[in-house]
């Protein structure tokens, strides 16, 4: 599912739509004038004008009716070749025509609309049941553990677990909610991107250091020939996606594996790549990692199935595109490819005479 | 570990968050005031002259960052801002508004101790007569004799990536925004951008980092600024 609604992209492309449509028709009408008579071109027409109507909105609909009536006229109805119109029956036709545009794009609108607030509906239903049952998982641990403390004797070695178990779990529930609240962020288009040019290996080291606990069981390494090119990204959502597809790896492969980040960047844009020695990526999966609140089969009960998508919805708001597809050898392989943004900036050289300026 | 009396004001609207609060600096060793508004905190600051200030953003009565402007005009007390508004553009304007450091909730004890101790030992650093020579980790600073060196052996900076250096060292283990640090390397009336900073950071990681994708002394903190790491991590 894209985060962004992208049905109502009508656009110029429904309106270049709806003219082809008329176009073809009108094509259609001369090709098959010896066996058809005035009236069933109308008919072409109305096929158009519906057509439109029904995929492509109202305003192409319109469109298609007016570009319909005039290519009618023009090309059909006698006398042809003019705009003249010799019976008043077909001053009926056009409205006709424009009365079933208008009708059947509103009826199509309002059937879209349906479908897409019982999606909304539907994925209503699934965040709450899934982030209700995310928050409760940890919020009981921590209950459990904290009512222990304080209603019951328990010797030293209980008392560290109880107390380590309350702050793993509080710590689960904040990434849980900070998650939420970017993906509610992103999916709402709330999200401006604050483009700047930024080194790529700065970006690559703020998400290592960030997850440098949760990997410290992994051999990571990195490849960034040219790690000082500039690439301009959101500085702070890049490093998210970068932590999420770390936190990825870290969670769904076993310690000691190996993750690799590879990264290129300049002028030209942003190549990026997290590789991993996991389980790796089943046939067909490869587009569902990415959907919210999906959990890899092998997951280990952290986080609510969201830094997947978050990541996507980061690569989307820049532009680019995150895939996943399974490495030779094993394990998963995430590319994020980002188009470039023109020429990156200079700075001005300085004389290179040592030490010199004053603090 | 801390200096035992210093004083800790918190301005803090959440009694349970007080509470964990003096709780935890208590035990170690520091003394602590306590207010709930702006108005408070600001009376109580210049009353009891604390020696650090814990400061939580939305207060009752005002915004906190209120409270550092109107105590900016008169003492150098270093505030630590902490507070559930953790974007990046929050931080920054803290930061910008004379706060010394930003420590988004929630966060752990040893976090919170951590940056406590930075920001008293600054607030100590800058009363005492300076010194020539500035050390983090494995760096060291001679500002007489203007010569740098990373675990002993000697590095050759530029006069622009000496000015940077020496501000992050200067302020070692406190984040510096982008803007601070254009202002204090560029001057004030520089029309420098923001990836003047970036790149010259780049530079001054190829040249003190082993590996300059993995840093350890210079750390970003995104969309925010830089860091010196104060201690060998």
């Amino acid at each position: 599912m894209t985060l962004r609604g992208d049905r109502r992209r009508a656009g110029w492309r429904g309106y270049a739509g709806a003219v082809s449509l008329v176009v073809a028709t009108t094509a259609l009408g001369a090709a098959t004038r010896a066996v058809l008579d005035v009236p069933d071109f109308e008919m072409l027409y109305v096929v158009a004008v519906l057509v439109s109507a029904v995929f492509l909105g109202r305003g192409p609909a319109i469109a298609s009716a007016a570009v319909g009536v005039l290519a009618y006229d023009y090309f059909f109805v006698p006398p042809t070749f003019t705009l003249d119109v010799a019976d008043l029956r077909y001053l009926f036709t056009f409205a006709m025509m424009f009365g079933i545009g208008l009708l059947v794009s509103s009826l199509a609108d309002r059937a879209r609309d349906a479908a897409v607030r019982a999606e909304s509906e539907a994925l209503r239903g699934t965040l709450l049941s899934s982030v209700s049952h995310d928050l409760r998982t940890p919020l009981a641990a921590i209950t459990g553990a904290a009512t222990t403390l304080r209603d019951q004797s328990v010797d030293e070695p209980t008392r560290r677990e109880l107390v380590e178990a309350i702050c793993d779990e509080a710590e689960r529930m904040e990434r849980l909610v900070g998650n939420l609240l970017d993906m509610t962020r992103l999916a709402s288009g709330e999200v401006a991107v604050r483009r700047e040019w930024v080194p790529v290996d700065e970006l690559v080291g703020a998400a290592l250091a960030r997850t440098e606990a949760l990997l410290s069981r992994h051999r990571v390494r990195t490849e960034i020939p040219g790690g000082a090119a500039l690439v301009s990204v959101d500085p702070v959502l890049l490093e998210q996606l970068l932590v999420n597809l770390l936190e990825n790896a870290a969670r769904h492969t076993p310690p000691g594996t190996e993750v690799v980040v590879r990264a290129a960047g300049g002028p030209g844009g942003l190549d990026l790549e997290v590789a991993d020695r996991g389980p790796g990526i089943a046939p067909g999966e490869e587009e569902r990692v990415f959907e919210r609140f999906h959990r890899g089969g092998r997951a280990t009960g952290q986080g609510a199935g969201l830094g997947l998508a978050i990541a996507r919805a980061i690569a989307e708001v820049h532009g680019g595109t995150l895939r996943v597809t399974a490495r030779d050898g094993g394990g998963a392989s995430f590319r994020l490819l980002l188009p470039g943004a023109g020429r990156s900036p200079t700075v001005p050289s300085e004389d290179d005479a040592g030490p010199g300026g004053s603090v | 570990m801390s200096d035992a009396k210093d004083l800790v004001l918190v301005v803090e609207d959440e009694p349970q968050m007080r509470r964990f609060l003096r709780a935890s600096l208590g035990a170690e060793g520091y003394r602590v005031r306590e207010a709930w508004t702006v108005a408070d905190g600001v009376r109580e600051a210049a009353a009891e002259h604390p020696d650090a200030i814990l400061l939580d953003l939305g207060l009752p009565d005002g915004d906190g960052l209120d409270l550092v402007r109107r105590i900016r005009e008169w003492s150098a007390v270093p505030v630590i801002v902490v507070s559930a508004r953790g974007r990046e553009e929050e931080k920054v304007a803290a930061l910008d508004a004379g706060a010394d450091d930003y420590l988004p909730k929630p966060f752990g004890t040893k976090e919170l101790l951590a940056r406590l101790r930075v920001a008293l030992r600054h607030s100590r650093a800058l009363a005492s007569p300076g010194s020539p020579i500035l050390a983090a980790g494995p760096l060291r600073m001679d500002l007489e004799r203007r010569e740098a060196s990373i675990d002993g052996r000697a590095v050759h900076l530029t006069p622009i990536e000496w000015r940077l250096l020496a501000l992050l060292a200067a302020h070692a283990g406190k984040v510096l925004t982008h803007a601070q640090i254009l202002r204090e390397v560029w001057g004030p009336n520089a029309s420098a951008q923001s990836h003047y900073v970036r790149v010259y950071m780049a530079e001054l990681r190829k040249k003190l980092e082993v590996d300059p994708s993995r840093p350890r002394l210079l750390l970003t903190e995104p969309g925010v600024g830089y860091r010196l790491a104060d201690a060998p991590r």
